[in-house]
């Protein structure tokens, strides 16, 4: 039995329709990351899940419950903000203690408990400061001890590294992903930044204005996205995308036209694209400098060198952008001609409504 | 001509309009307030180095000690009272309520009409015969007769105050609803999914977090109210009997009434030892309060 179930979950304010129908299942113990773009309602649904927005339609169950009309206090979840959230004039100890001191749990109970969120989260030296002599990361951590001593069913995350610094950012990540290990709590972490989704994520939901575009494990997502909107918002640097229009579909090969760039052709049992207008996807770690596989031809506007990687932008003769991205250092200059290949099972193939057609 | 001292100079060339602002309105009036609490200045043209004896004579003869006395209690009661209501104002203020707004706008009439015009408001309804007031009570069935409030010493005390908190507590009111809305609304919707209440989320967050503001308008209205004149002159002159006179007024009385400006600049002086040291405690406190924001 999923330990969270969404139907049919909407939000407006006013007029504007912000999560229009969301139907999700989250199992126990899952760490479930909700991606999208800015304004594309991922806060508001974990709001909703919390009981800090007002429910339009549908419903939310928590163990089989419908919560709908509950506090977030009855919901058995714990929230950390992306500001923290935490009393500038109590101690640490103070903030983490604070729902047990709302609970009115005996002191022993209180000091049992947050000496024990105190030591997982290494915070046992820092209980007397307050929260403006800490780091970001050690703020961060009072956060989640606040959470931790509730001993939730859920814990919900709204964006809680996006304050930090790029470092200490990916070292927070490590520590949250042990942090789940350890406890084995269900969490619903948001997210506009896609490296911690696919990195923290057993299941991704990709949100896009209010609806959920894709819900899979980070290598579905990154393989096999479901439409366009998907493929482009996985992945960095982002998909390329050429239009095309389908020559021919028989069933074993799709071949398309892309203009200047020639002809493809590629192996897809479907005969409804023919005729269609298509866009092809390629992404940039894909590309290679040899002449394997269908072949490009374009000249780099920026060649950007990172060490690791190296990354050309360049425009298509149709207009369109073209990103690269090579192992290593190859010999690549700005506006110098370069001949790029991809093998033709890398490749990804949309239809006209912007649906992949694997 | 070394380029430091050039420095300076030019520094005190910038400096110069403000120091000679400062120099002009408020520092020649207080020492020649000073250097007049010390003579026997009245209407004659000459007067005479005295010494301390116009302290002596306030501080042994008559009842300057009893309205100092009379001054603290006043100021006592009134900023209290703007506090309180002050904060509950801005409470109810800061509550999402239907009309929030129209109530924020029905806060300001005390602030905006004219002070003169506001207190002769008052005393139309303190008037016995005509006033608001005493027609309400007795309507009521509360008194048996009508009421002048202004014609009794502990009545007029009181009716000062109330005249005084009504024209002070808007801007206490807005002030500390400025304060109330800088806490951070996250805080009261961590605290909520922890469980905490309504009360219990004012007690552990909304105070302590307006602690600063609580202190900064207190020792504000603190100075403010003690050199209050307007209010208890227009009401009652500082009667009846001098129950309603205050330092200010018994100052303006003694230089202004009875022509003494060398015994009324003695009170003054005394007076602006108190707002020095209102003052000093004010600069603490901000000091305080900026180190602990710091931390």
């Amino acid at each position: 039995m999923s330990q969270l179930s969404l139907k049919r979950l909407e939000k407006s304010f006013n007029e504007a329709r912000i999560i229009k129908g969301i139907d999700l299942d989250v199992s126990e113990g899952e760490f479930v990351v909700f991606v999208g773009p800015s304004g594309c309602g991922k806060s508001t649904l974990l709001r909703m899940i919390a009981g800090l927005e007002d429910v339009t339609a549908g419903e939310i169950e928590i163990g089989g419950k419908t919560v709908n009309d509950l506090p977030p206090v009855q919901r058995g979840i714990a929230m950390v903000f992306q500001s923290y959230a935490l009393y500038p004039h109590m101690s640490v100890y103070e903030n983490i203690a604070f729902p047990l001191r709302v609970e009115k749990l005996p002191q022993a109970e209180v000091d049992a408990r947050v000496g024990a969120a105190a030591k997982v989260l290494q915070l046992e030296s820092r209980l007397q400061h307050r929260p403006g002599q800490l780091s970001g990361g050690q703020r961060q951590r009072v956060a989640i001890g606040r959470a931790i001593v509730r001993q939730p069913k859920i814990f919900l995350f709204d964006e809680p590294l996006s304050n930090l610094d790029a470092a200490l950012r990916s070292e927070m990540r490590i520590e949250l992903m042990e942090l789940h290990k350890r406890l084995g709590s269900t969490m619903i972490y948001v997210t506009h930044d896609q490296v911690e989704a696919m990195t923290m994520a057993d299941k991704i939901v990709v949100l896009d204005a209010g609806t959920i575009a894709q819900v899979g494990s980070p290598l579905d997502l990154y393989h096999r996205p479901d439409n366009l909107f998907v493929a482009g918002f996985i992945g960095s640097p982002k998909m390329n995308f050429i239009n095309g229009r389908v020559k021919s579909a028989d069933g074993t090969t799709v071949t398309i036209d892309l203009g200047s760039l020639g002809t493809i052709a590629l192996p897809r049992a479907i005969t409804e694209v023919a005729g269609q207008d298509v866009t092809l996807g390629i992404r940039p770690e894909h590309m290679r400098l040899d002449d394997g596989g269908f072949v490009i031809e374009t000249t780099p506007n920026i060649v950007e060198q990172l060490g690791i990687h190296t990354i050309t932008y360049s425009t298509l003769s149709s207009g369109e952008p073209f990103i690269g991205l090579f192992e290593g250092n190859p010999d690549l200059v700005e506006s110098k001609s370069v001949r790029m290949g991809f093998a033709l099972e890398q490749a990804h193939l949309f239809d006209a409504r912007g649906l992949a057609v694997y | 001509m070394t380029s430091t001292r050039s420095a300076t100079l030019f520094a005190f060339a910038l400096l110069a309009p403000a120091l000679i602002y400062i120099l002009t309105i408020v520092a020649y009036p207080l020492f020649d307030t000073i250097v007049l609490s010390f003579t026997n200045a009245s209407l004659r043209q000459e007067y005479d180095f005295v010494g301390w004896a116009n302290y002596q004579r306030i501080f042994t003869a008559g009842n300057f000690t009893e309205v100092i006395i009379r001054t603290f209690v006043w100021t006592f009661f009134s900023v209290s009272m703007k506090m309180i209501i002050g904060m509950c104002g801005a409470v109810l203020l800061n509550a999402a309520i239907p009309g929030q707004t129209l109530f924020r706008i029905l806060t300001m009439p005390p602030w905006i009409v004219p002070m003169a015009i506001g207190i002769y408001m008052w005393a139309w309804m303190y008037n016995g015969q005509f006033g608001m007031i005493s027609g309400l009570l007795e309507n009521m069935g509360l008194t048996s007769g009508p009421i002048a409030f202004l014609a009794y010493g502990h009545t007029a005390f009181w009716a000062t105050i109330v005249t005084d908190v009504w024209i002070g507590v808007p801007m206490v009111t807005i002030y500390f609803l400025a304060a109330m809305q800088s806490i951070p609304r996250d805080l009261y919707e961590a605290a909520w999914t922890d469980g905490a209440g309504r009360f219990y989320r004012f007690r552990r967050i909304t105070m302590p977090l307006m602690v600063p503001a609580i202190i900064t308008m207190s020792l504000l209205s603190l100075i403010a109210t003690f050199n209050s004149f307007d209010i208890i002159w227009i009401l009652t002159q500082g009667g009846p009997s001098g129950s309603t006179t205050t330092m200010i007024i018994d100052t303006y009385k003694t230089a202004m009434g009875s022509r003494k400006y060398g015994e009324g600049a003695a009170r003054a002086v005394v007076i602006s030892i108190f707002v020095i040291i209102f003052c000093i405690t004010y600069f603490r406190a901000v000091r305080k309060l900026q180190q602990g924001e710091a931390k």
